[in-house]
């Protein structure tokens, strides 16, 4: 970040009450707080502030996701409640119900806790995009959409998992080569190890016991909330010109619901 | 006050969010698609209703589609904005400091210029007097392209402009900001950056071009509106007559 | 157990010379060796062929490392390069005598083992398997690969290594593969990004300052020129006072050369010496001088260009040089 974001931001950690001492240990104990307040509790905790009040604080709740969410990046409670919640975090599930609403309400959006362990949000879309009724107004298009559609697919096809080894092979016959700046990925080896996993749509995690060390890549839990296991099947079909039951077990993990209409179909093929 | 919007709000917000700013015909078209696609009643001449809906409901976020001018072609176009400036909105990452303060000297010296525009050797000189971290030439090269794609500055042979998206959302912020260096244009009285200017030294009023030539459009002698000086620029055509006619 | 093997390749070259140099003591010393072989073997196979054994121990490892090296092509179902690898290691198990070999033979065991169970665990057991260099192959395709002509020439991993993508590729699969995300939309805006704040006062006092100032503005560039012609007036003075200098000192002794550097320097002022070198070079230039370098002492000597030579001169060819001196090298030469 920069100096004078960072500035601003510890301003806006000084206006708390509590002394950071130890900015860790402030953290970890908002998140303790957190988990803390109880239904009557948030209740008390609302009699004592306005309406409006509460209101306010939503709002900055939802301005901030939205802020944050042009990184793609989750967004971690404790930074959500050390800069914005503050002095509410007694009714901070409350506020965060409500911008949840508002986000649904307004925007068509769905705030997500993924990593129950971290508390993490991210924002996912909420409306069914309609391939038949395509937006008459064109807009750009990001090529690492591309790029994380050929990482994920093979991963989905490939079962769950796939040696990073895969990943660079496949995208080396695409011209993309991990050890060479692409015009238009730069770093390919950085965007697809850093960015993407931070943003959460992989996971990159060492082999166990591989001689040398070896890593293999599955789905992030962004992919797993954002990603249709469903619609990369029937691209991949429209790739292969092949029928997507014909990847029976794909098939099937894709769609969860038809599995027993939908395999009895198959095997009469 | 505020309305219950529907999936077709929604989707035309989002659509908003993607594009930053779309101009009117456009965005009638997308509207009748959001409605069609969410089966809602779509009537074409009750845009700008639906576009109220939207906006009393993102009003406490400070955001709005908001409607204005483009000063290169008098159409209309819709933009979505940011209203206020908060230690939350300057948590922004799309530019890093120093991008933003190059950013805004450019703006310095377009506001200040007779005729809105900046040459790139003016805005590359202006690296020298930065306060943050200095941007290199070629930095600013790549900054200012990647202002022009995102839409916030317009260039033309090597001189830069304030987009539309631009002025509209930054024109009360022009305003308040520029208080004595900033004028209004005679006929539409939005702020005018690209524009005639009237040479009677007592009077000196601005016209937007598409104002100019909406407003002179079929007089052989044209006159100030103001002092009634006679008018000795050339007088543009009106642009877009289809959708002119249209309405 | 790979790493015995690692160990053992990076031995052999080291345990072949020495065993060779042992070779004629009586002792069998491969008894020590950590990868003893049973007795029975050894000696009834003493004579065995070290160049054969070399021979095969670089066969195994040649096909650990093409293994190791092409895996992910290996791993593609339509590859048969794996059954091939163990057809070659069984025919070279054949000659396999002794532990050394074996060991290798096990290390390559390993790793294609390795191999086959990730091959096996693509193939799930109903419905098609799917092969990354196939889905490569279409991706190229949908992305609008312009392959080159000699398409029969490729190489067996589909002829990844033709053909160019159009500028668009990525775009062109993005925008086909976005319906399978819901990714939400992203807000952006500039005001609010930055403190607001008004323009520096200073620069709208220059401004104000500049506006009303044209004719300051067309005062400057003429006292500009004053300045420059007065400049260029100065220079040419100059020169022809050097120029006058030259042409004294040779009317007093015109069997003497005069040194480049003694003409120019001065002992007492290294600016005065550089104006000179600066001067001089204009009566150079306009061909009033020439320099050259004696035949002796290699040094520069400079000389008058007669008027009569003059315009004879005036097609002979130029050279340009540069002349280069510090504040030291003028001490130093001015003593």
């Amino acid at each position: 970040m920069t100096e004078r974001k960072r500035l601003s931001n510890s301003q806006i950690s000084s206006q708390s009450k509590r002394p950071s001492s130890s900015f860790v240990a402030q953290e970890e104990d908002e998140d303790a707080m957190l988990t803390q307040p109880s239904t009557s509790q948030v209740q008390k905790g609302l009699e004592k502030l306005s309406p409006a009040q509460v209101d306010q604080k939503t709002a900055e709740v939802v301005q901030y996701i939205l802020v944050k969410d042009q990184k793609k990046v989750p967004i971690r409670r404790a930074d959500l409640v050390k800069n914005i919640v503050k002095d509410y975090r007694t009714v901070y599930p409350e506020i965060i119900k409500r911008a949840s609403r508002i986000f649904e309400q307004v925007f068509g959006l769905k705030l997500v806790e993924i990593d129950p362990k971290n508390h993490l949000y991210i924002l996912v879309n909420n409306l069914d995009t309609p391939p038949s009724n395509p937006s008459p107004v064109e807009h750009p298009s990001n090529p690492k959409t591309g790029l994380l559609f050929v990482i994920l697919g093979v991963i989905f096809m490939k079962g769950g998992v796939v040696r990073d080894k895969l990943v660079w092979n496949i995208l080396k016959k695409l011209r993309v080569d991990s050890g060479l700046k692409h015009d238009e990925f730069g770093d390919v080896r950085k965007l697809v190890t850093d960015e993407f996993v931070r943003q959460r749509y992989l996971e990159y995690n060492r082999v166990a016991h591989t001689e040398p060390v070896e890593y293999e890549f599955r789905w992030g839990q962004r992919a797993d909330m954002e990603v249709s296991k469903a619609k990369i099947l029937e691209f991949m079909a429209e790739l292969h010109d092949q029928d997507p039951r014909s990847w029976t077990q794909q098939y099937k993990e894709a769609n969860p619901t038809h599995t027993s209409s939908q395999a009895s179909s198959s095997s009469h093929r | 006050m505020s309305r219950q919007l529907g999936d077709s709000h929604r989707r035309f917000l989002q659509n908003m969010m993607t594009l930053g700013i779309t101009n009117e015909q456009e965005a009638k078209a997308l509207y009748q698609n959001c409605c069609e696609t969410h089966k809602t009643q779509c009537a074409p001449d009750k845009l700008d209703e639906f576009i109220d809906a939207i906006n009393s409901r993102l009003q406490p976020m400070f955001m709005q589609i908001r409607k204005g001018m483009s000063e290169e072609n008098g159409h209309q176009y819709y933009a979505l904005v940011n209203m206020a400036e908060t230690d939350i909105t300057r948590m922004t990452s799309d530019y890093a400091d120093n991008e933003l303060e190059l950013f805004r000297k450019a703006m310095d010296l377009i506001v200040s210029s007779e005729n809105g525009k900046v040459s790139s050797t003016d805005i590359l000189n202006c690296t020298d007097t930065m306060t943050s971290k200095s941007l290199k030439k070629s930095e600013t090269q790549h900054l200012l392209t990647r202002l022009v794609q995102e839409k916030w500055l317009c260039e033309r042979r090597g001189e830069y402009t304030l987009s539309t998206r631009c002025i509209i959302e930054m024109e009360p912020y022009i305003r308040a900001m520029y208080q004595d260096q900033v004028k209004v244009c005679h006929i539409c009285h939005n702020i005018a950056f690209q524009c005639q200017i009237c040479e009677n030294p007592l009077c000196g009023i601005k016209i937007h071009n598409p104002c100019v030539a909406r407003y002179f459009k079929g007089r052989t002698d044209p006159h100030c509106p103001a002092c009634d000086d006679f008018w000795p620029h050339e007088i543009p055509e009106v642009r877009g007559l289809r959708s002119q006619s249209k309405r | 157990m790979r790493k015995a093997a690692a160990g053992g390749d990076e031995e052999a070259p080291l345990q072949n010379g020495s065993s060779g140099r042992r070779r004629a003591e009586p002792q069998p010393v491969e008894g020590d060796d950590r990868n003893s072989s049973p007795g029975g073997l050894q000696d009834e196979y003493d004579d065995n062929d070290l160049g054969r054994r070399r021979e095969i121990r670089s066969k195994y490892r040649d096909l650990i490392n093409s293994v190791q090296q092409n895996r992910e092509d290996m791993l593609s179902p339509s590859n048969n390069r794996l059954t091939e690898v163990l057809d070659e290691a069984d025919k070279l198990f054949q000659d396999v005598r002794q532990a050394r070999e074996a060991v290798l033979d096990a290390h390559l065991l390993v790793v294609t083992t390795d191999l086959g169970k990730e091959k096996a665990s693509q193939l799930i057991s109903e419905g098609s398997a799917f092969d990354s260099t196939v889905f490569a192959e279409h991706l190229l395709s949908f992305m609008g690969l312009n392959r080159l002509e000699d398409e029969d020439d490729e190489p067996p991993n589909g002829g990844a290594g033709d053909g160019y993508l159009p500028k668009d590729a990525w775009h062109r699969l993005a925008r086909r593969a976005e319906c399978c995300f819901r990714t939400a939309p992203s807000f952006h805006y500039m005001m609010g990004s930055f403190y607001a704040e008004p323009p520096p006062p200073k620069q709208r006092l220059e401004r104000q300052k500049k506006a009303p100032s044209k004719e300051a503005k067309r005062i400057m560039p003429t006292q500009l020129k004053k300045m420059e012609e007065s400049q260029e007036e100065a220079t040419e003075k100059e020169v022809e006072r050097i120029l006058g200098h030259l042409k004294s000192y040779y009317q007093e002794d015109p069997s003497t050369p005069i040194s480049y550097y003694e003409f120019v320097i001065d002992p007492n002022s290294f600016s005065r010496t550089v104006e000179n070198i600066f001067h001089t070079s204009f009566l150079i230039r306009d061909g009033l001088a020439r320099l050259y370098l004696d035949e002796d002492d290699k040094l520069p000597y400079i000389e008058q260009v007669e008027e009569v030579e003059e315009e004879a001169r005036s097609s002979v060819s130029r050279k340009q040089c540069l002349v280069s001196i510090s504040q030291k090298t003028w001490r130093v030469s001015s003593f």
